[in-house]
């Protein structure tokens, strides 16, 4: 008792918990006089309309939130503890977002399984997306960057998921938009009474495992030494961790990086038992959650705006992560070679780029000849062909133009980082383009097009990047790691202006997930020209990307300044990224399929991967879009969404792979 | 009457020089608004084609889209090869799909039928839409005729309605904390309006009269009559039968909640004739009850 005392988190918690309850009495106090709040808590006049409110309502929103928080909490440490890592939690492995996917497709194809228990599919679909990261971390001994890295890009690949399920089922999704992102809204105990036995029980047994899970501060090999079976250990841990955050997710939705702040705090003030840690973290996390809630509670008299506090954790989330990556002193091992795409060296790369480029030809005149119509698959023929020209040869163009920027952007990234599962998505300047557009396009209506906030969206991101990683002189896991993190930030800022339903956001949906659907022909030209242009510069600095792989070392020695080189190409990378991410919206894993296609034809030389790649963008680009207008039509899938499917398996394999 | 009638002839006459409509008749007609579909059925006319066909059987139902309308695909983004292939007189859209209209009218004239836009009365608009639809098709006429049928059927409902209904709050369910609930300038209001009827929610509202709110901020409601619109999400309903805040809503305990079936809130003429029946049977069959339990 007495080291609880003086234990050094007892300020910050008090502080915060001062917080909530000063937020917490104003509230009430504007709500009931101090007389009546124990009658309203145990017997309620429910004749008295603020006392149902305070009994039915407020009352049970503070239990489900302090609960929700300290559930958070208790899951992100168990996660941290099994996995050793420091930045493991619900969010970013990925398992919220794949418990909530899961309710959403079972709400919408066979509801009848929710009879089952919510918690139970939440507890499938959040396993499933665990069982994917840790699929695809495994080769690199569940590296803690790379582990987190591979959760938050699950965590897009779904988000694009249930992105295109909103597009096509956007009445029947209404409730659920509210629901996934976050708010705590209650107006009865039933939340309460559902979410507190199963945290008993999940509290009771983390108890029991305390003992055995601090063994895991040890190397594996010690800790075989003292008779623990480590498979099942941490697969209890894990088992436990995900449950508890299923059971949260289907009450009260996605409740964004709590589980994440929470433990994180804990050890940053100097907690190291695991014991103290498994108390300390949920009362952390269910006051910081409480006090955030009351905080938006009272906000929200002053700004008529709905924003649910799950949305709310998670904006604050970011920054977190941010602030979070230098300071926890992980190592970021340096990337080995990759066997996969040591390929033999093609004899004529200049025959094949020829080849590429003839393919790419036939495929847009392919994609301008072939098509459904109002009888279905229909022959080519001059009147068609006449009426492609118009209107789809502008989408094939800009699909291409994108597609060339993208792989271009892509090739950069990954020659520069010596990283071959970067791309230009996961270094957040799409995230940047995406904020600056929604944040225009809600705030500043009367602009035609969001095109300038994209722009300044993506320069503000790429000035963050910089400053956030001036310090450890640019390098790449790092940059990629904080690149995600920004590209975390656009979920909730989606999620905020679904939830509050306003009909503009149909359009919004249908950029984000990337239409060439509003590009007219001379944005097409345009863009092309742009691509070309870009091409140019990016041959211009060969030589850079023919050294820089070879390690710091080398290239310093042949000289290159090292930072400016890869500032000025991190300058590159964000101006194509922007351009194209205005285009085909901010997800879509080219930049990461294009390079790779280009590498196992044996492309190797920097001049000739960059130009391989790009014909492979606008190739795959093309026919993405084609097949997306075919696929379900005369529905189209927008372009965005057909190629981040498509790239984002890939991606997967080949992280799997790794 | 008369001056609200002069009101209402002022800003056509006005417009009918504008437009190129007044020729002939137009008969292959495509749109991506249901209201707007919703409307040229009423009218006796058969659109050519229409956004989200598939969608708009289950949201407005009545009237049914005959089988020979083609779907269009996404209203948000019409699949214009389709459409170029159809060869239309003319595409209707509504203000929300703006940004279409320079790429549609490559295809045909374009004409935006405003009917929802936040600031003129709704009821106004109503027949201002429905009349320069029913001239673009050649139906003067008929749209005139529709249009008193309509005045008409709400004074005689009005006329059987008790004078003395408290204020009605017209919601639907988002989910079992959410509603959508309808305030000025939605088609509910403005029908509710004609029927002599007081609206409970006087709130702001967004451009189609609606706003999202959680049902604890009708506690302070406690004199309205809740109104629930079809459809219900699933579970919804279940969930409202556990003991908690809805059981206490004054509202609720007051008197039993009115349910009506789909109709489609954003709607037109037929639209706002449906919901006038549906609310005054509701109402009257509901005041039959307490008469007889009395």
């Amino acid at each position: 008792m007495k080291r609880l005392l003086t234990s050094p988190l007892l300020r910050p918690v008090s502080i915060l918990l001062g917080l909530t309850l000063l937020l917490a009495y104003w509230e009430l106090a504007r709500q009931l006089p101090g007389a009546l709040w124990w009658q309203s808590l145990f017997t309620p006049n429910l004749d008295d309309v603020s006392q149902a409110v305070v009994h039915f309502s407020w009352l049970p929103r503070l239990a489900v939130t302090l609960l929700a928080g300290a559930a958070l909490g208790l899951a992100g440490t168990l996660m941290q503890q099994v996995l050793r890592n420091p930045l493991a939690s619900p969010t970013t492995l990925g398992v919220a977002s794949g418990a909530q996917l899961a309710l959403m497709m079972v709400t919408l194809f066979a509801p009848s399984w929710l009879l089952l228990g919510r918690e139970w599919i939440a507890m499938a679909g959040g396993s499933l997306a665990m069982a994917l990261v840790f699929a695809l971390a495994w080769r690199r001994q569940l590296n803690p960057v790379v582990i987190v890295f591979a959760g938050l890009v699950i965590n897009l690949y779904l988000a694009a998921i249930s992105m295109g399920l909103l597009l096509f089922f956007q009445e029947e999704l209404k409730g659920l938009l509210v629901w996934g992102s976050g708010s705590l809204v209650q107006n009865s105990w039933s939340g309460v009474s559902y979410l507190l036995p199963r945290l008993l029980a999940a509290a009771g047994l983390a108890v029991v495992l305390v003992r055995p899970l601090a063994v895991l501060e040890l190397d594996d090999a010690s800790a075989r030494s003292l008779g623990v079976s480590l498979q099942h250990l941490r697969f209890a841990g894990l088992g436990l961790a995900v449950f508890v955050t299923a059971c949260v997710v289907s009450v009260v939705g996605l409740i964004g990086f709590i589980g994440l702040a929470a433990p994180a705090m804990v050890r940053l003030l100097g907690i190291r038992q695991l014991g103290q840690r498994l108390l300390w973290a949920p009362i952390l996390g269910a006051l910081l959650l409480a006090a955030t809630d009351l905080l938006l509670q009272s906000l929200s008299r002053f700004w008529p705006v709905l924003i649910p506090t799950g949305a709310m954790t998670a904006l604050l989330g970011a920054p977190l992560l941010l602030w979070l990556i230098p300071r926890l002193g992980i190592k970021s091992g340096t990337p080995k070679a990759n066997a996969g795409l040591l390929v033999a060296r093609h004899p004529a790369p200049a025959r094949l780029i020829g080849l590429l480029l003839v393919g790419l030809l036939l495929v847009v005149v392919a994609s301008l000849l072939f098509g459904q119509g109002m009888t279905g698959w229909c022959w080519p023929s001059w009147l068609r062909w006449q009426a492609q020209l118009e209107w789809r040869l502008p989408r094939s163009l800009a699909a291409g133009a994108a597609g060339v920027l993208l792989a271009l952007a892509g090739t950069l990234l990954q020659r520069v980082s010596n990283n071959p599962m970067a791309s230009p998505e996961l270094l957040g300047v799409s995230g940047g383009t995406f904020m600056g557009v929604i944040a225009t396009a809600l705030l500043l209506p009367a602009l035609p097009l969001p095109l300038v906030g994209g722009l300044l969206g993506a320069f503000a991101c790429l000035l963050l990047l910089v400053v956030v990683n001036r310090k450890h002189g640019f390098q790449p896991e790092r940059i990629l790691l904080s690149g995600i993190a920004i590209t975390a930030l656009f979920e909730p800022l989606q999620a905020i202006a679904l939830a509050n339903g306003d009909l503009r956001v149909q359009q919004l949906l249908s950029w984000m997930s990337g239409s060439t659907y509003y590009v007219t022909l001379p944005v097409a030209y345009g863009l092309v020209g742009l691509a070309l242009l870009m091409l140019a510069a990016c041959l211009l600095v060969t030589r850079w990307l023919d050294l820089m792989p070879m390690g710091a070392a080398v290239a310093t020695a042949l000289g290159i300044r090292l930072n400016r080189a890869q500032l000025a190409i991190l300058l590159l990378v964000a101006v194509l990224t922007a351009s194209a991410t205005l285009v085909v919206g901010p997800l879509s894993f080219v930049g990461l399929l294009a390079p790779h296609m280009a590498k196992l034809m044996g492309l190797v030389r920097a001049r000739w991967h960059l130009l391989g790649a790009a014909a492979s963008g606008a190739l795959l680009m093309v026919s993405a879009d084609w097949v997306g207008q075919q696929i379900l039509f005369p529905q189209e899938v927008p372009v965005g969404l057909v190629s981040t499917l498509l790239g984002g398996a890939y991606f997967m394999w080949c992280l799997r792979r790794l | 009457m008369a001056p609200c009638l002069i009101s209402l002839l002022l800003p056509l006459a006005a417009q009918a020089d504008k437009s190129p409509i007044a020729s002939a008749p137009l008969t292959r007609i495509a749109t991506v608004d249901w209201t707007i579909a919703e409307t040229l059925l009423a009218l006796g006319v058969t659109p050519l084609a229409v956004g989200d066909a598939g969608p708009y059987q289950a949201w407005v139902g009545e009237p049914r889209l005959p089988a020979g309308v083609v779907d269009i695909g996404l209203r948000t983004q019409p699949n214009r090869e389709l459409l170029a292939e159809l060869k239309p007189d003319r595409i209707l859209i509504s203000p929300l799909a703006a940004p279409l209209a320079p790429t549609l009218s490559r295809i045909a004239p374009v004409s935006t039928i405003a009917l929802y836009d936040g600031q003129t009365d709704l009821w106004q608009r109503l027949h201002e839409v429905t009349l320069t639809l029913a001239r673009m098709v050649g139906k003067t006429a008929e749209g005139e005729r529709l249009l008193a049928g309509l005045d008409r059927d709400l004074a005689s409902m009005q006329a059987r309605l008790p004078a003395d209904l408290p204020p009605l709050l017209v919601v639907q369910f988002i989910d079992e904390r959410h509603v959508r609930v309808f305030g000025r300038h939605s088609l509910f209001d403005a029908v509710m309006t004609r029927l002599g009827l007081r609206n409970g929610w006087q709130e702001q509202t967004n451009d189609w009269g609606f706003s999202v709110v959680s049902i604890e901020q009708f506690m302070t409601l406690p004199t309205a009559r809740l109104v629930v619109v079809d459809p219900i999400p699933v579970g919804v309903s279940e969930r409202l039968q556990e003991p908690g805040l809805w059981q206490h809503l004054p509202l609720v305990r007051q008197a039993p909640v009115l349910h009506l079936p789909a109709v489609w809130s954003f709607g037109g003429v037929l639209a706002a004739r449906r919901f006038a029946g549906l609310l005054s049977d509701a109402l009257l069959q509901d005041a039959q009850r307490m008469e007889a339990s009395r």
